[in-house]
């Protein structure tokens, strides 16, 4: 896709915005170089894959606006529907294309695990901006694999500290079977025990599943003090109704897959109340850069939200773009420079690798659902007093 | 996609001259489109197929092409296959299109298997993507815990699709029409959750899957010619295209052959059939395994094509797909299925460039060239009992 020229107003007004930002630019005559991002754009997911997309456009439109910038930079965004297969054919479609300098990849974690030796194998930069499995990063030695965002080990040891913190004692925990559940519920179990919970249940559901009847009468027989469920959205939002229509009173608690405005979309207003979440980061407007890149996203007008993970996207694309300035557009230079970030500026704080290439600096969030809305712990009306977690 | 450049003068050209001369132009158009990368060029070049297509029913190409393929059957066969290596040669240096050329030749290779199953018997099969991920699987466990050569794993996962398909043999040949479609509906599904739950087989998290090998020769290397490194997709696309061809003429025989009729005549009136002496249940257990056979080995080389495999990958929108090749070609029509697996597969990853409206795009188009050829795109004609028959005006 390129969003330098004219020819994208025929298909979406949405990223009309972007255009006259490009448009905008000081037309020198700058060498053009290509970057790719994927994500999940049609789908289940589209939300969030969208979202990242707009952002990491937002990234290479202002990057574009800069005089003092080396290079005229074009955007390719590829769908990858959260499928393996998919993942693998697009992820071989921008590495192999010798333009494509480097690129923002994957929210899905199943599409990452299977992509990562192509990029690999093609020594194709890549940071990935959404997908949390620790394996991405650490199942491998691959220079050319970065990450942005935390992993699902920061995140849950934080969701058990609090939690314990809170005065709660039993847990039964539902997480879907791919390896994003599955991870949510080992790590999760691990620092709960730790911490002194106890887990009455552990219940692994499909995730396409529709009907948790079964599971959730054997949760209601338990009677925990929480449900935790470990999966994306879709699922959260059938559980959470379906709790309530066995009338199970425990308070609900979430993973950063839930964290997207689409749980509100899919829960009346009083059944998402209370909700619990966990996120990598914190949200754009606490973020360093967050008020600039709030003001940016809101002046180019895209027809969607930037969702959870975008701030991560376009700190991802900017990285890439500050690497690509700094060292020209070669793949091995851009990998040579991505390997020693230290201390790197961006919008979701100081990005610092380690040797796997995993973003060091981790800052989880706290998130509960106070009138529709995803409200930071420590600002909400629950932290001062005003509401009450369910059983407290 | 038919050669519109020399309008004026067809009719006057005797057919092999159009027939070689619309291969040539397909290859041209090929090439082009799976290099096509910017919206003008491929929006341009898929109107340009369509214009094409319509001027040539119009024009009388179409039955000319027709005259060609019946006179000089193994000339335009021999032309069609030295246009596929062509195509492979002039992309040798380019991944990406490679990849999509073999996808599309192995997907070719499932709709004929279906065609067998669909076309010919009447048995809808929408469990494709569940044998095609039988094959996968069968390449992901053996390539990586067994020594067994590559080259007998493709055959083994048509094997093992084929004795999965043997447990549906009993409720798919007891009932007809759409209450055998459901019957593979739920094993499509039944499939799919039991990968999801199943570790042993990676779950859903899926599985790697090792490289093609043939003699010693690893298929993730890039084959060296004169000095030029070639893309390791031309080991694939050639063994793909080589697998195509043969499933192209396997399933050509066995249409033509009298077990093509048994398989008609039970497809248009079963009990009718029956009376005549035909085993209705061995046609149909003949035509289901056959096409299973296809279906997994063609997954078997996917898989390792693809090198990772996940349940989400063989899910029932795939097999809707793989049905869908079939419909849109035309019920039994093989060249048909040639067609329609290069629009199924070609034309979503073409629209890349409309992000999240394509697949809106693309399913609109399927429903418009369905309104105007509700028979596919290349009905299936009537069959001829006397190859080199022609009817006389």
């Amino acid at each position: 896709m390129t969003f330098s020229t004219h020819r994208r107003k025929l298909f979406s007004a949405a990223l009309a915005a972007t255009l006259s930002l490009s448009l905008a630019a000081p037309a020198l005559a700058k060498d053009t170089v290509k970057v790719g991002f994927i994500g999940p754009l049609s789908g289940g997911v589209s939300n969030m894959g969208l979202g990242g997309r707009n952002s990491a456009a937002l990234a290479v439109a202002l990057r574009n606006q800069d005089p003092n910038a080396k290079y005229e930079y074009e955007l390719e965004a590829l769908d990858d529907e959260c499928k393996p297969n998919v993942g693998v054919q697009v992820a071989t479609k921008l590495a192999t294309n010798r333009k494509v300098v480097g690129a923002v990849t994957h929210y899905c974690s199943a599409v990452a695990m299977g992509t990562v030796d192509i990029y690999h194998k093609f020594n194709l930069p890549m940071i990935v901006w959404a997908a949390v499995l620790p394996d991405i990063t650490y199942g491998n030695d691959y220079t050319e694999i970065h990450r942005v965002n935390g992993t699902m080990i920061n995140q849950n040891e934080t969701a058990a500290d609090f939690m314990t913190g809170q005065g709660y004692k039993t847990w039964a925990i539902i997480h879907d079977t791919t390896d994003y559940g599955k991870g949510h519920n080992k790590y999760f179990s691990q620092f709960l025990t730790e911490k002194g919970g106890e887990i009455l249940g552990t219940f692994g559901v499909t995730s396409d599943q529709q009907d948790f009847t079964a599971e959730l009468t054997k949760i209601k027989e338990l009677n925990p003090d929480v449900v935790y469920f470990g999966g994306l959205t879709p699922i959260a939002v059938r559980i959470r109704q379906q709790m309530d229509k066995l009338g199970i009173e425990a308070q609900f608690q979430g993973v950063s897959g839930i964290k997207s405005d689409a749980y509100f979309a899919g829960l009346s207003g009083d059944l998402a109340e209370g909700t619990v979440t966990f996120l990598e980061g914190a949200p754009a407007a606490k973020l360093p850069g967050g008020e600039f890149f709030l003001a940016e996203y809101e002046k180019a007008n895209f027809g969607e939200d930037y969702e959870a993970y975008g701030p991560f996207s376009f700190a991802a694309m900017s990285l890439l773009l500050d690497a690509i300035e700094e060292v020209g557009p070669d793949r091995k230079a851009v990998n040579a420079y991505l390997a020693d970030v230290k201390e790197h500026d961006s919008i979701t704080g100081p990005i610092t690798f380690d040797e796997h290439g995993q973003n060091t600096v981790a800052l989880i969030t706290k998130y509960v659902a106070q009138d529709g809305k995803w409200v930071v712990w420590e600002d909400s009306e629950y932290a001062d007093g005003t509401r009450k977690l369910t059983g407290k | 996609m038919k050669d519109n450049t020399t309008k004026t003068g067809w009719l006057g050209l005797p057919p092999l001259v159009v027939g070689l001369g619309a291969v040539v132009a397909v290859v041209i158009f090929g090439w082009q489109f799976l290099l096509a990368e910017s919206e003008l060029e491929v929006l341009g070049l898929v109107a340009l197929a369509a214009v094409a297509g319509w001027a040539g029913g119009k024009t009388g190409l179409t039955g000319s092409l027709n005259e060609a393929m019946r006179g000089h059957g193994r000339t335009m066969n021999g032309a069609i296959m030295i246009g596929l290596l062509a195509v492979i040669g002039l992309l040798s240096e380019e991944h990406f299109p490679l990849l999509m050329l073999t996808t599309m030749l192995l997907y070719l290779t499932v709709g004929l298997g279906l065609n067998v199953q669909f076309g010919l018997t009447g048995m809808v099969n929408f469990a494709g993507a569940a044998f095609f991920g039988i094959g996968a699987y069968t390449s992901a466990v053996l390539t990586t815990h067994s020594a067994v050569p590559p080259l007998l794993i493709l055959i083994g996962g048509g094997l093992m699709a084929a004795a999965i398909g043997f447990l549906l043999i009993v409720p798919v040949v007891r009932t007809a029409g759409h209450y055998s479609a459901v019957v593979t509906i739920a094993f499509g599904v039944l499939f799919k959750t039991f990968l999801e739950v199943n570790d042993v087989l990676g779950g859903p998290q899926g599985l790697m899957v090792d490289s093609m090998k043939l003699f010693g020769w690893d298929f993730n290397d890039g084959p060296q010619l004169f000095g030029i490194e070639m893309s390791f997709y031309v080991n694939y696309a050639l063994l793909g295209g080589g697998l195509a061809v043969l499933a192209f003429m396997l399933t050509q025989r066995l249409e033509r052959s009298w077990l093509g009729l048994a398989l008609d005549s039970v497809r248009l009136d079963e009990t009718a059939s029956a009376c005549f002496g035909v085993n209705v249940v061995r046609a149909k257990v003949l035509a289901f395994t056959f096409g299973n056979i296809l279906v997994g080995v063609a997954g078997s080389l996917y898989g390792m094509m693809i090198s990772f495999i996940a349940p989400n990958s063989f899910t029932f929108a795939d097999s809707l797909l793989m049905v869908s090749i079939v419909l849109l070609g035309g019920l039994g029509s093989l060249w048909g299925t040639a067609v329609a697996a290069v629009i199924v597969v070609l034309l979503p990853e073409k629209l890349q460039i409309l992000q999240e409206y394509r697949f809106l795009l693309f399913s609109g188009l399927v429903i418009v060239m369905l309104l105007y050829r509700p028979q596919g795109l290349l009905p299936r004609g009537v069959r001829q009992f006397f190859p080199s028959w022609r009817p006389q005006r």
